[in-house]
């Protein structure tokens, strides 16, 4: 929040007040920063020194906080809000199931027509610490028009559970498991299961598809496919961030929770995605994982958004066209329209 | 670190101009820089360089995709021009888009990806090539006559490509938006000797639909207004020609004058009883709202597939 802080300061907010007194009703839009919280440029910065690779404490610690990169983050949160909203309308309330004890776990499923359909479970991002599974309605109606039924659980967040990561690992995997024995309850094929997650959603995902699913009893390629965007798979440069202030890192999370550390784990397929304008550790997060995957011979593919930043790579999953939903489509063999 | 400052230049290139003292009003209650400022899109979308980018990226995909169009000829000069992305299906509606670009820039082939959602969902996507202002010597005149022939000549040549000429559906933004409002409110029998209604329905989104306050705007610098053109082509002022169902839209993170052009423009067409939709993006900029019809899923999407009759997804 380093930026909005620094552009208060800059007088924004005596800005849109002025244009108030003088705009009326065009108040807010009328003035073009405010219109969508736009930041000013960084300020002088002295690189201190390096803490990872060539960054200083300050560069990776907004490497790591993405309101220092997307100045739309906001904006885009209205629209994911106002998109939601509306594909409610359409879709109607989703199935609510319960996939474990505590109360949060649980699952909205918004159903296909289409029998024995393939199901896409989608895990939310939000820095580990937001979202819940109604904001990402919006992205549902594509998959479900589109013959697949759409599968979006809430699990904990890191706060509530104590800086502990591995509550929420646990309970993705439990909802990962209980869609593939409860599948046919809801009309969907056990068999043609797939992943999708963003950001935070990216890393939990990268867990998803290193668990140890024979432990469980599970097929180890009880997921068909997985879509990753924006996530981060080794956490040691995370663990150096700010985000330590409220993760409590440890070095078993650290090992465990690093995908990139266990891909003799790995058997689903993995298309990886993000975008030119995310941070600069976001980028080399996709980028690595991407090269170490390949190196290790595993199914993998990279594409790479030109001209999107981290919230805007979200948004292209809810269009069949677009960079995501194309290769959500693609891997799951869905037909566009 | 090099690559961290590139890309918070790019990710944060954005205007904000400097607190002025508010001058003498000329339009409404916008002094003069502010009235300029308001048809300055740059002002207000701090990433229209980026969105230009994505637009590109994904015009050359979809031209991946669905191979390059057909080309016709629709005038006698160079840029007459118009592409064809054919969707499969016999005696097919057809959606003519009209780009913008201030009126200054842009090529239908970098509108290459709003043709997949029409071409999926049974419908022939032409994209229109027209003289820029700055060809055309300034006169706007120009342009909106090649917008008009090119819809005229596709009505004449549907068939050619397998459309069929009265399932005709026109889409413009900004100043497409604006020609493409020339389109729906033009004299089809007097100029073309063609039916009122060639047009079945028309998106007019983030446009302009009357000139009087662009003129007093500092576009007059490179557009050449004239009385006629300003009354030719407001769209505003020929509500009586308008012979076809309107979706007029806009984000709300556009410029105040655009908000107010499509407000204003829906309202007029209300009392004059015209049939028409107001769709307002909340949370869009004037750039993102078009993003939105390259998806059948987003806001303009939706809303244009339902206007054909064609299914969503």
């Amino acid at each position: 929040m380093r930026q909005y802080d620094r552009a208060s300061e800059h007088g924004l907010s005596r800005r849109a007040i002025f244009a108030g007194a003088a705009a009326g009703a065009l108040a807010f839009a009328a003035d073009p920063a405010a219109a969508q919280r736009c930041a000013g440029p960084p300020p002088p910065h002295a690189k201190g020194p390096l803490v990872w690779l060539d960054l200083d404490q300050q560069e990776l610690d907004d490497a790591y906080d993405q309101s220092v990169y997307a100045f739309n983050q906001g904006t885009i949160a209205e629209r994911r809000r106002a998109n939601s909203e509306l594909a409610l309308k359409v879709l109607g309330p989703p199935q609510r199931v319960a996939y474990g004890p505590t109360e949060i776990e649980k699952l909205d499923i918004y159903r296909s027509k289409r029998a024995n359909a393939p199901i896409a479970i989608f895990i939310h991002g939000g820095s580990w610490r937001n979202g819940r599974a109604s904001d990402s309605t919006y992205l549902a109606e594509p998959f479900v028009k589109a013959g697949a039924h759409y599968v979006i659980p809430d699990f904990i967040n890191v706060l509530t559970a104590g800086g502990d990561l591995f509550p929420m690992v646990e309970q993705v995997r439990r909802a990962v498991a209980w869609v593939y024995k409860n599948a046919a309850s809801f009309g969907g094929d056990p068999n043609a299961i797939y992943l999708t997650g963003h950001s935070s959603g990216g890393h939990l995902g990268g867990c998803i598809v290193t668990t140890d699913w024979a432990a469980q009893g599970l097929p180890l390629d009880i997921l068909k496919g997985a879509l990753l965007g924006s996530g981060m798979y080794d956490l040691k440069a995370v663990r150096l961030s700010k985000r330590s202030q409220y993760v409590k890192f440890t070095d078993a999370m650290e090992e465990e929770l690093s995908a990139q550390r266990h891909l003799d784990r790995l058997h689903t397929p993995l298309i990886l995605i993000h975008g030119t304008l995310e941070t600069p550790e976001f980028q080399r997060q996709t980028r690595d994982f991407y090269a170490a995957v390949k190196a290790a011979g595993k199914p993998v593919e990279l594409r790479v958004g030109q001209g999107y930043n981290h919230f805007e790579t979200q948004e292209t999953l809810a269009n069949p066209y677009g960079l995501m939903g194309r290769a959500a489509f693609e891997q799951m063999k869905l037909a566009s329209a | 670190m090099a690559m961290t400052d590139s890309v918070l230049d790019a990710a944060r290139r954005s205007a904000a101009p400097a607190l002025p003292k508010k001058g003498p009003l000329v339009w409404l209650d916008l002094d003069q820089a502010e009235l300029d400022a308001a048809y300055d899109q740059s002002k207000y979308a701090p990433n229209q360089a980026q969105v230009q980018e994505r637009r590109l990226f994904a015009s050359k995909r979809t031209r991946a995709a669905l191979g390059e169009p057909l080309r016709f000829a629709y005038g006698a000069s160079e840029i007459e021009g118009l592409d064809v992305y054919r969707t499969e299906q016999a005696n097919a509606p057809v959606s003519v888009f009209i780009h913008g670009g201030a009126w200054r820039n842009g090529r239908a082939a970098d509108f290459a990806y709003l043709a997949e959602i029409f071409v999926h969902a049974g419908a022939h996507s032409v994209i229109l090539d027209f003289n820029s202002i700055d060809a055309a010597g300034g006169n706007l005149m120009t342009m909106a006559r090649q917008v008009r022939s090119a819809v005229a000549w596709v009505y004449q040549n549907a068939a050619r490509f397998g459309g069929d000429p009265n399932r005709l559906y026109v889409c413009g933004h900004s100043s497409g938006g604006h020609l493409a409002g020339t389109v729906v409110s033009a004299d089809w029998r007097k100029d073309f000797d063609l039916p009122r209604d060639v047009v079945k329905g028309a998106l007019l989104c983030s446009g302009m639909y009357e000139l009087k306050p662009v003129r007093l705007s500092a576009r007059s610098n490179y557009v050449k207004f004239t009385d006629e053109i300003e009354e030719e082509l407001s769209a505003l002022r020929h509500l009586d020609r308008i012979a076809c169902p309107l979706i007029v839209g806009y984000g709300t993170c556009e410029t105040p004058e655009f908000q107010r052009q499509a407000r204003d423009f829906a309202a007029a067409l209300t009392a004059a009883g015209k049939p028409h939709q107001l769709l307002v993006g909340e949370a869009y900029n004037h750039f993102e709202m078009l993003e939105t019809l390259a998806n059948p899923y987003g806001l303009l999407g939706r809303a244009v597939l339902a206007q054909m009759g064609l299914p969503i997804g």
